[in-house]
């Protein structure tokens, strides 16, 4: 087996995404501990600059295995379809720490850890979309159609994200319960707070594409592995 | 896209069902009795039945779907046609279709059925039938259009009877949410033109999906 010089040239853009996104989140979190309590949930707050930047990067995962499984059904490529199960892979891993993020923050701040609200219901309901996924792809072996299942679940996943937030915040307001919006108490942030937020989501966004580039590149030469053995 | 092959497709699938009648019934029998316990856990009082109604309603037509959704390509399988439809000349979006309008008459006719059953141990009053009906087509199109496609996906799989509801169940979310919600409305006496975001909401999902998935069909196929 050999590898590819394009694979080991492809790592020094890893490390340098790696590099920069740990030095960013660093800066964040000297900044996010630095930052002023809220008026109203006090230092509660700081959750926030962990758990937005995790949604965010949900968010980007979504995008990414969408993006990567229209790609893989138009080109063929397996590659492709590793790299969409790998921001799947990210995308569930960082979708439960958002939920558990999310439930921490909301336990004294709500006095409660789970409510309906549409963005709680709409990870939620990713999460078991994900887990799907990853038991097909590994309930699979014939790797063209696990390729092409795994592209078809993850496209009617991503579509489904904005569908079943639209209709859970329906299904809440013709509840008439009350509404508890997670944007409370950040909308007028202070600019201190707002910078630190902001870093922290930039480390993220860069770390999300540094997770790519090496789980990708992990996944790529297990791949190459097992055709070496196989033939 | 063939016409006449989707209407022979599903034609002969229905004929096929009926002939067999085991799974059919099996099916209803099995409906039955989910309302029956279920009617039990929310307790003899008729405003909480008549409360719980639409949430019986949809929740056991999943169920129901499910088991009804493996039937789709089972029999194909088991009898080893769905090789002779792979061989067929054209795009294989025909198959999807047929089968999707097989699956949508037959969850169509348990539906009613089902209606029929909750309206009388529930106490769903019916008065607003033909709406009922309305929200039962837009439902039942949008959860066939899902439960088909991965149906036909995992055709060949072991294990696509636990498979099958644990990728159908979370993308038919929207579908479950709008019409529980569409008929409780209904059953309250709201005014129509007040459920009728609910109606759009399941004909976006619908055709987002009859399309999307419809596109998809040919490539997760095998053979």
């Amino acid at each position: 087996m050999q590898l590819t010089r394009s694979s080991e040239k492809g790592d020094g853009l890893t490390t340098a995404l790696l590099s920069t996104g740990l030095a960013v989140l660093l800066v964040g979190f000297y900044l996010a501990l630095n930052a002023p309590p809220d008026a109203n949930q006090g230092w509660l707050v700081r959750i926030l600059y962990l758990h937005v930047p995790m949604a965010w990067l949900c968010y980007l995962a979504i995008f990414g295995t969408l993006a990567y499984s229209v790609a893989y059904l138009v080109r063929r490529n397996p590659h492709y379809d590793r790299v969409a199960a790998v921001s799947a892979e990210i995308g569930l891993l960082f979708s439960a720490l958002t939920v558990l993020t999310g439930a921490l923050w909301g336990r004294p701040t709500w006095g409660v850890y789970w409510t309906w609200e549409p963005r709680l219901t709409t990870f939620a309901i990713l999460i078991a979309v994900y887990v799907g996924y990853f038991i097909v792809r590994s309930a699979i072996e014939d790797p063209e159609l696990r390729a092409n299942a795994s592209a078809a679940i993850g496209i009617l996943g991503s579509i489904n994200v904005p569908i079943s937030y639209m209709s859970v915040k329906w299904w809440r307001s013709l509840h008439q319960t009350q509404t508890i919006d997670l944007t409370t108490g950040k909308v007028n942030m202070e600019p201190s707070m707002l910078l630190a937020l902001m870093v922290n989501l930039l480390a993220f966004t860069l770390l999300y594409f540094a997770f790519m580039r090496l789980r990708g590149q992990i996944a790529r030469y297990e791949a190459q592995r097992q055709e070496a053995a196989h033939g | 896209m063939p016409y006449t092959r989707v209407f022979w497709l599903a034609w002969r699938d229905l004929t096929l069902e009926f002939r067999g009648r085991a799974g059919i019934l099996s099916v209803v029998f099995f409906l039955a009795v989910m309302l029956f316990i279920l009617g039990l856990a929310f307790g003899p009082n008729p405003q909480d039945l008549r409360k719980a109604a639409p949430g019986v309603f949809w929740v056991a037509l999943a169920f129901a779907g499910s088991l009804l959704a493996n039937r789709a390509f089972g029999l194909e399988v088991e009898d080893g046609t769905l090789d002779d439809l792979l061989l067929t000349s054209g795009s294989r979006e025909w198959i999807y279709f047929g089968k999707l309008l097989f699956q949508l008459l037959l969850l169509l006719g348990v539906g009613v059925l089902l209606l029929i059953i909750t309206a009388g141990l529930f106490y769903l009053p019916l008065t607003a039938w033909p709406w009922y009906l309305l929200t039962l087509l837009l439902g039942t199109l949008g959860y066939a259009a899902i439960s088909t496609f991965y149906a036909g996906m995992l055709a060949r799989l072991r294990g696509r009877e636990v498979l099958l509801p644990l990728l159908l169940f979370p993308l038919v979310v929207p579908v479950v949410l709008s019409a529980v919600r569409a008929m409780g409305d209904l059953a309250t006496g709201v005014p129509v033109g007040e459920v009728a975001s609910w109606w759009r909401l399941l004909a976006v999902f619908d055709v987002i999906y009859v399309v999307a998935c419809g596109l998809l069909f040919p490539n997760i196929l095998e053979g």
